[in-house]
């Protein structure tokens, strides 16, 4: 085996770091403005699939600018025309799963009352369980529920295994996915914590 | 050719030297994520050996795993990257799964195993069937696990919506990780009989 002096081998790792560095960050700059358009397609993609428009990514970007306009600067809430012909209003949801965050859109509508439907994504939920959050069988379960209880309190939408909480009504509550309790819980606090029912009056 | 063969069977990575066992694990609840995954590996292994051979007389042992380390995950994030721009879908169901490709023990395994001695084509080939003989386990109990967990294969429902009006459910079970250990012990089991170990 042949002897490498010390000078070597710091010579050589250095190299190889910088030269490896050096790639990367070019292939990722480079890379940049596709990884964006991708990245922007899908919020437009994911916010008008919350208004029940089914709309696929390529034709997403010219589709939002059609459908939705910003209502605040910061990007948290949208007015949005959605698939049934009213307008609605789409909030950014954030919260934690299991693995890492969730997300997503709520579009309510005009009057503050009732959810018009969601749209869920993750970073990292265990496939087959939490992941199917972002499944249509879950999302559709939001469509036509009431953010306030029959005495008029604000309660937003709950998600509940089927059994627990009688307290709280069919029309606030949609069930919990079995397997993926932490993720479901983290669906019912990003319910929650993200959508005030002072959000709505502003705009009215 | 023949030489290559071994890691589709008699030598696989999963089966018979019981690497890259975890992931196999965690990427196996249906089966496009664990098809990408296998050809993710496949690429950087094949990828890495192949660099790390050409490399092999320059590299100072002492720091082997070092320089070894760092050419997976340059592999990995290039691959990652990769995925992001022009499979931005794919990229988003494997999530974290691309980047802990760096911790695949079955990568480290063939460079310090294979690549250090062998010339960079062998290398490269012994890469790829290394990657595919992983890939080859990952599908199949993807398949299973899939098929028997939620009624789907590839995202389409196969299981007809009669059976489950007539009373069948899916095997909830098979899509926690406890259930992959237990499948890939099974085809261990089926397939130790017919293998020579060492042979």
């Amino acid at each position: 085996m042949k002897n490498f002096t010390n000078t070597y081998i710091f010579l050589y790792i250095t190299a190889l770091v910088v030269v490896i560095a050096v790639v990367l960050t070019l292939v990722y700059t480079g890379l940049a403005p596709r990884r964006d358009r991708n990245k922007q397609a899908e919020k437009c993609q994911q916010i008008l699939r919350a208004a029940g428009h089914d709309i696929d990514r390529s034709k997403a970007v010219e589709a939002f600018s059609n459908l939705a306009e910003p209502l605040t600067e910061d990007g948290q809430q949208y007015r949005v025309v959605c698939s049934d012909g009213t307008s609605g209003i789409a909030v950014r949801l954030d919260g934690k799963g299991l693995w890492g965050p969730i997300w997503g859109y709520a579009v309510v509508s005009a009057d503050g009352q009732m959810l018009k439907g969601v749209s869920f994504d993750h970073k990292s939920e265990t496939p087959g369980l939490g992941a199917k959050i972002t499944e249509g069988a879950f999302m559709k379960a939001f469509e036509g529920k009431k953010l306030y209880d029959k005495d008029g309190n604000f309660v937003s939408v709950r998600v509940l295994k089927p059994g627990t909480s009688p307290e709280i009504d069919d029309e606030n509550r949609v069930d919990a996915i079995s397997g993926a309790t932490i993720t479901s819980r983290g669906v019912d606090d990003m319910m929650r914590s993200s959508i005030h029912n002072s959000q709505f009056t502003i705009h009215n | 050719m023949k030489k290559y063969l071994g890691p589709l069977s008699k030598d696989n990575p999963i089966l018979v030297q019981t690497l890259g066992v975890c992931s196999a694990l965690a990427v196996t609840a249906q089966l496009k994520p664990a098809v990408v995954m296998a050809l993710s590996v496949t690429v950087v292994c094949a990828c890495s050996n192949f660099f790390i051979s050409l490399m092999r007389n320059t590299i100072p042992p002492r720091i082997r795993i070092i320089v070894q380390l760092l050419v997976v995950s340059f592999f990995v994030i290039l691959v990652d990257l990769l995925l992001q721009s022009y499979l931005y879908d794919v990229s988003k169901m494997l999530s974290v799964f691309v980047g802990l490709i760096i911790t695949n023990c079955i990568i480290m395994g063939r460079l310090e195993a294979f690549a250090l001695s062998h010339k960079p084509l062998s290398s490269l080939m012994d890469g790829m069937m290394n990657g595919l003989g992983y890939g080859l386990v990952l599908v199949v109990v993807a398949f299973f696990r899939e098929l028997l967990g939620s009624g789907t294969l590839w995202n389409h429902q196969v299981v007809p919506d009669s059976w489950y009006a007539a009373g069948y459910l899916n095997n909830g079970l098979m899509i926690l990780p406890p259930m992959a250990l237990i499948l890939v012990g099974v085809i261990i089991w089926a397939k130790g009989p017919r293998t020579k170990v060492g042979a």
